[in-house]
């Protein structure tokens, strides 16, 4: 291998090294469904502090349980593992993925394909942009309104 | 005399999360000076419901018998 | 006022139109929502004296400022109109999430007039609505309608509903949500029904705007954390209403065999430990904080319940301890759209007229598989239920067995016997939907307490009207029963919250002695006067056996003077009426 090979083979390995060991002390959102009583407190204050208004429709998670047909309880888990499946397939670039997913709004263009391939289904496109949790700046509001401590972010 | 002490609710807390004791207590010891004995003092609680003896409510002035069981409730309400 | 959405959806099932309109926001600032609002509304649009099940009857729900925003315990919706089973006011608070979803669809609330010339449902949502034909979900269950309707339309939307009880008109139907969520009394689900209304479907994607929401958020987090989140409330996460049991056991104020006495020596076959041997999960109201829902799965019964009440009458009081049959029953009267606690209390008065020979109903006390049975003929008007459905009032007028019919104004006792909590005997006289026990809860403050005592009419008057208060404000934010330990400041801080308008303790206090008025004085209206305050005679001859209320009745001396002691707290003549001055206030 030349020496511009061996450097270019050092940093990616490097590179890869460290955003493993950011990824494995990385913290993320954590859901407990047995504590969980489906009171959607979480998507209410999440969509209070982003948009304003507390407006669900507009969160940027979605935990919800209902029953089945009345027979059983089932729930609906929609909210960031940070796994970056998005930030992966994201055709603009307007997806950036450090501790948290950030969405640069310009460069947005609506096309969906991260709404498509997110494996909770938690991500929405609204009025053409890509809402996608960004955990508060680290400090999840969802995290801290869970009454019976069913979210945690660690 | 020896007496069982439960609690319920939120009177939990002030055995630790047990939910029962068993004390001494002095012959013709009244419900409140037992819960005092064991560090319940009730009139500073803002939420304390009420005293049972053996199953049976009471009066908090009313009095103990060797070998009964005291429980102790926090107030609930709704419906 | 922030809060609110400023804007009310008035349907005409006779016309099938829809129109909205701006809230009333005078009456919202004397009133603020809910229960206080919807009274208000039907005190001024009602004529008096209306037949509750014709088309000009008028079924309300209400939401209050607080819906849909982060409050805890903030998510019941007010189902209100002239009851059929009283003729008094009648409003209900119902649990699920189609309070918050009404909310958001951008409506501070839904009145329906009319009727619909045929059985059909109506679908909202936003600003779409739509009459749609219910053909195939009339006579169904309320669960099975209810399971139709999400296969059609998803899950994320609420049905409201009622089962085949509403549509036979039966006055003791209640209105269903979520499955297992009811409104539950004063037979609600039969105004439903007379207007041939299955359901409503009801989805919303709008938003609940307070002032300075950034900061409201967090403040409002931390008093979820210090105070609805508090041990004295978070029993109802633990165990739900089920906690009640044994209070009430030891408390000397469960009812036995149709309130002939009280305390049950087999309570712990059906207490809260064995039934929550089969929980599956937890369940609470949107914008709840702590999940009183216990979903169960027993076999192939499965309920979310059963409630103190419906432990209480489909147990001790029916003469049965057996777990399986009071869990099956609650989730057959679920389903058929009964109220647990009228359909009850009617078929355990069946049970003691048959047992005491006065006229053979065909059921005896333990009878289970009959009183499950009955409570189907009860729901569809068939056999022995068409006669049952009459409920325990008109039943005692037409057979006997007045003295231990247990009910007020023709809606049924609740399941806390009176002659161990005599303020309770007032509470339910004077409560302005019948019988109830959701107005003033009486043995919190006599029973559960450790120095007052039960066994007297001494300062019951003020008593019930302080708890009568309390409620009445608190339901018209609306918050739920469970958050016990929220006082008059604190729903002070969380109006202004919310609202952007300065409310103090004093200002909720009096919204609550407010409705408690207009409620009165829609029944005064309607003809009611002291003498309809009333109490079974069983209380006042015959003494408790057992517990500690054993030998305890209410001479009947007593119960007026309770009854003139909180008429005088209020401001009413000894008639119970409201006089000119107080009735210009409203």
């Amino acid at each position: 291998m030349s020496d511009a090979n061996v450097v270019f083979t050092l940093f990616f390995v490097l590179r890869q090294e460290h955003l493993e060991r950011m990824n494995g002390t990385m913290k993320r959102l954590k859901f407990s469904k047995e504590k969980c009583i489906g009171c959607q407190l979480c998507a209410q204050v999440c969509s209070a502090i982003h948009e304003g208004m507390y407006i669900p429709s507009k969160a940027r998670i979605g935990i919800e349980t209902y029953y089945d047909r009345g027979g059983s309880l089932k729930y609906k888990d929609s909210y960031c593992t940070l796994c970056g499946i998005c930030f992966k397939n994201c055709p603009t670039g307007a997806i950036s993925k450090d501790d948290r997913i950030k969405v640069d709004y310009e460069a947005c263009t609506g096309c969906g394909v991260c709404a498509d391939k997110c494996p909770k289904k938690v991500i929405k496109i609204i009025e053409g942009k890509a809402y996608i949790c960004d955990t508060c700046d680290g400090d999840p509001m969802c995290v801290k309104v869970c009454p019976q401590g069913a979210l945690r972010f660690e | 005399m020896v007496i069982t002490i439960k609690l319920r609710g939120s009177l939990i807390k002030y055995f630790n999360g047990q939910r029962e004791k068993t004390i001494e207590v002095p012959l013709d010891c009244s419900a409140e000076e037992a819960l005092k004995l064991a560090g319940i003092d009730w009139p500073k609680i803002e939420n304390f419901g009420f005293v049972a003896i053996n199953g049976k409510r009471v009066m908090i002035y009313d009095k103990l018998q060797d070998g009964d069981e005291l429980k102790a409730y926090s107030k609930i309400s709704g419906g | 006022m922030l809060g609110y959405q400023n804007n009310i959806l008035r349907i005409n099932l006779t016309k099938k139109e829809a129109k909205t309109e701006p809230l009333r926001m005078d009456w919202a600032e004397k009133y603020i929502g809910s229960k206080g609002l919807s009274i208000k509304y039907l005190y001024e649009e009602l004529k008096p004296g209306i037949d509750p099940l014709s088309p000009e009857n008028k079924l309300i729900f209400m939401t209050g400022p607080l819906t849909g925003t982060s409050v805890p315990c903030s998510g019941k919706l007010a189902i209100a109109g002239k009851s059929p089973a009283t003729g008094t006011i009648c409003d209900c608070s119902i649990g699920g999430h189609s309070a918050l979803k009404i909310k958001y669809a951008g409506y501070d609330a839904v009145i329906l007039e009319g009727k619909l010339d045929k059985p059909g449902y109506l679908f909202i949502e936003n600003d779409k609505i739509t009459f749609e034909d219910a053909a195939e979900l009339w006579g169904k269950g309320s669960h099975e309608a209810e399971a139709m309707l999400i296969d059609k339309y998803g899950h994320d939307y609420s049905v409201i509903s009622i089962g085949p009880a509403g549509e036979t008109l039966c006055t003791m139907a209640c209105i269903n949500s979520d499955y297992y969520r009811q409104a539950g009394r004063g037979g609600m689900g039969a105004v439903m029904g007379s207007k041939n209304l299955k359901a409503v479907v009801v989805n919303g994607t709008g938003g609940v705007k307070i002032p300075n929401i950034k900061e409201a958020v967090k403040r409002i987090a931390e008093i979820e954390k210090e105070d609805t989140l508090q041990e004295d409330n978070t029993f109802v996460y633990d165990g739900g209403t089920t906690a009640f049991l044994e209070a009430c056991q030891d408390g000397g104020i469960l009812p036995k065999l149709n309130f002939s006495d009280t305390t049950d020596e087999d309570w712990t076959k059906y207490n809260g430990e064995v039934l929550l041997e089969s929980l599956e999960g937890k369940r609470g109201c949107g914008s709840c904080g702590l999940g009183c829902g216990n979903f169960l799965k027993m076999g192939d019964v499965v309920c979310e319940g059963p409630e103190y009440e419906s432990i209480s009458v489909a147990g001790p009081n029916a003469g049965n301890s057996d777990p399986v049959a009071i869990v099956k029953a609650n989730q057959v009267a679920d389903d058929m759209g009964l109220d647990t606690i009228s359909a009850g209390d009617t078929i355990i008065w069946a049970m003691e007229m048959t047992e005491k020979g006065i006229r053979d109903f065909g059921v005896r006390f333990g009878e289970m598989d009959k009183y499950i049975e009955y409570l189907k003929l009860i729901a569809r008007k068939e056999g022995i239920g068409a006669e049952l459905a009459l409920g325990v009032k008109k039943l005692s007028e037409k057979y006997g067995g007045e003295d231990f019919a247990m009910q007020v104004k023709g809606l049924e006792y609740p399941q806390y016997e009176p002659r161990g909590s005599w303020g309770m005997s007032l509470a339910y006289a004077v409560s302005d939907r019948g019988a109830c026990h959701m107005r003033a809860y009486a043995p919190n403050e006599e029973v559960f307490a450790a120095s007052i005592p039960p066994y007297t009419p001494e300062g019951k008057g003020e008593m019930v009207f302080n708890l009568a208060q309390w409620n009445a404000v608190k339901f018209s934010l609306c918050i739920c029963d469970f958050w016990g330990t929220l006082n008059m400041e604190l729903m002070a801080e969380l109006m202004t919250l919310a609202t952007g308008k300065e409310w103090t303790a004093a200002d909720m206090a009096e919204v609550g002695t407010r409705v408690i008025n207009i409620a009165r004085a829609f029944n005064q209206r309607e003809g009611f006067t002291a003498k309809d305050d009333t109490a079974p005679k069983r209380l006042f001859n015959e003494a408790l056996k057992n517990g500690p209320g054993a030998g305890q009745k209410i001479p009947e001396e007593a119960f007026e003077d309770m009854k003139q002691q909180y008429y005088k707290v209020l401001g009413w003549d000894e008639n119970g009426m409201l006089p000119e001055s107080l009735l210009a206030t409203l």
